[in-house]
């Protein structure tokens, strides 16, 4: 570090110089080029007339983990569920803004909410997998959209990009009941995959599991998003840090009538979120300071 | 709020501060032994060397146990980084009064040159006062102050360097005594490049940026 050469120097050759930035540890950016699967512009979302979400802006990158973190209310559920239309099922749920996949409005007339959902799926907190056998559970999208040539082809890729094959390659005609909640887990992570979706949304896939279990599902995103975008939200900012390229922090704004809304505080690197965010807000929440 | 963290940090950042009146103590005493050539003296602070050594077993304990177990991030993590800097920073100081206190035993019995030992207590109490502001920055989190330090440093160096042009001077009979002293001289300005060091850790604490407050291997050119 900050070292004097006594044989060397002598008092005429040192100035006293100003201090000076000599040396930045710059922290290493991503230097492949970013592609744009999400444009998200000024979504707001709200439920009759409590407002869920206000005025969000951000993209979404191909082959990120992308997590959306925030306290409970902020809406972190209603945007992941905007990004494939789930909200749809919401009968008050009105969106407005924009959700550009690839350029296309998800939410333009002629788009078919089907569809969007086979290039997007989803994994929901609690494992729901059908009273059916593992085969029939991966088995059962394919069949829905005819997709029926290779079928045992395809079920088997799927379950192998679930890291579940091992563990079921003997039992596939039994019942998925009879498997443990990581397992189930990543059985509907394989029926998600086996439609060959973009995208996999996955809101908080790991908080009803065990740490063992948790840990494989993690491993399990580290290595899925060498193909697929994922988008993930998590109560459990160490899962952020750990799976997470970018995060997004959602925060709470009082509205003028007193009501609370979701807004986007915070996007960027996760490294950056979780050694220099640029909003006291977000690091008040990373730091526990928040409440 | 996460009490437990901010307990546990503000202990940590107490237990620094303690290491550190540790380290001024030990660096009177290697002064006071030098210029009064007392080796028992030398002796105690030897001996005392283990006190330091046992304060920054404890705080990188802490620092060990508190990453494991508060998984801190952003400004907490920054500081749990900056105190971990520290007290290394500030363990080695403590190791070259260790070694003055040595270089003053070895001396025993030599003539010394009485203008170069009222240099070395000129060049301690520098040290000295760099070590306060060095920690009085880490504990106020001012840039400013920890900056300061720069120019402080650069008083030392010339100190260091004005003895190696008295050494090259003095008589041959007292040329033993020169070379053990040139060792003194290096290990004074070494504390003073801690307490730099230490300075620019508080910069890094405060702006997220590690940067060094001067570069020794490019130095900027004078005209």
């Amino acid at each position: 570090m900050t070292q004097e050469d006594p044989v060397t120097q002598t008092d005429t050759m040192v100035n006293v110089a100003p201090i000076e930035i000599a040396q930045r540890r710059e922290r290493p950016q991503s230097t492949a080029a970013r592609e744009t699967v999400f444009d998200i512009q000024n979504l707001s979302v709200s439920y009759g007339k409590a407002p869920a979400i206000k005025d969000v802006s951000f993209e979404i990158y191909h082959n990120r983990v992308t997590a959306i973190i925030g306290p409970s209310g902020c809406g972190k559920s209603t945007f992941i569920r905007t990004l494939n239309r789930m909200n749809d099922l919401v009968p008050s749920a009105k969106v407005e803004g924009e959700v550009l996949y690839h350029g296309v409005d998800l939410y333009a007339p002629k788009v078919d909410p089907v569809q969007v959902r086979r290039r997007i799926g989803m994994v929901f907190q609690k494992p729901n997998p059908f009273p059916k056998s593992i085969y029939d559970n991966v088995a059962w999208g394919l069949r829905v959209l005819g997709m029926k040539d290779n079928m045992d082809d395809r079920v088997q890729h799927a379950l192998e990009q679930a890291a579940l094959w091992d563990d079921v390659r003997h039992r596939l005609k039994k019942s998925a009941l009879g498997l443990s909640g990581g397992q189930q887990q990543r059985l509907c992570i394989a029926r998600a995959l086996a439609v060959e979706p973009e995208v996999l949304l996955m809101d908080e896939p790991a908080s009803a599991l065990d740490p063992i279990a948790t840990s494989r599902i993690e491993d399990l995103m580290h290595e899925l998003k060498n193909e697929y975008t994922i988008v993930v939200v998590t109560h459990n900012m160490q899962q952020a840090a750990r799976v997470a390229d970018m995060t997004a922090f959602f925060g709470l704004e009082v509205l003028a009538d007193k009501s609370r809304t979701g807004i986007l505080v915070e996007y960027a690197e996760t490294d950056k979120i979780f050694t220099q965010p640029a909003d006291k807000r977000t690091e008040d929440y990373v730091t526990g300071r928040f409440g | 709020m996460r009490v437990t963290l901010q307990e546990d940090l503000d202990t940590l950042q107490a237990s620094l501060l303690e290491e550190g009146e540790l380290v001024l103590r030990a660096l009177r005493g290697a002064l006071n032994a030098l210029r009064e050539a007392d080796a028992e003296l030398a002796d105690e602070v030897i001996a005392f060397d283990d006190e330091v050594d046992q304060r920054y077993l404890e705080v990188e304990q802490a620092i060990e146990a508190l990453l494991a177990r508060q998984t801190p991030v952003a400004v907490d993590l920054r500081l749990v980084l900056a105190m971990l800097h520290i007290n290394l920073h500030l363990e080695r100081m403590a190791d070259y009064c260790v070694t003055i206190a040595k270089l003053t035993k070895l001396v025993a019995g030599l003539e010394p040159d009485s203008r170069m030992i009222q240099a070395f207590e000129e060049m301690g109490s520098r040290a000295e006062e760099m070590i306060k502001v060095a920690l009085e920055a880490f504990v106020d989190r001012d840039v400013d102050e920890a900056s300061s330090l720069v120019d402080l440093d650069e008083l030392i160096d010339r100190a260091n360097r004005r003895v190696v042009r008295q050494v090259l001077e003095l008589d041959p009979e007292l040329s033993e005594w020169g070379v053990r002293m040139l060792l003194v001289s290096r290990c004074l300005e070494r504390i003073g490049d801690h307490a730099v060091d230490i300075g620019e850790q508080v910069a890094y604490l405060v702006t997220a940026e590690f940067r060094e407050f001067t570069d020794a291997s490019h130095p900027v050119q004078g005209p």
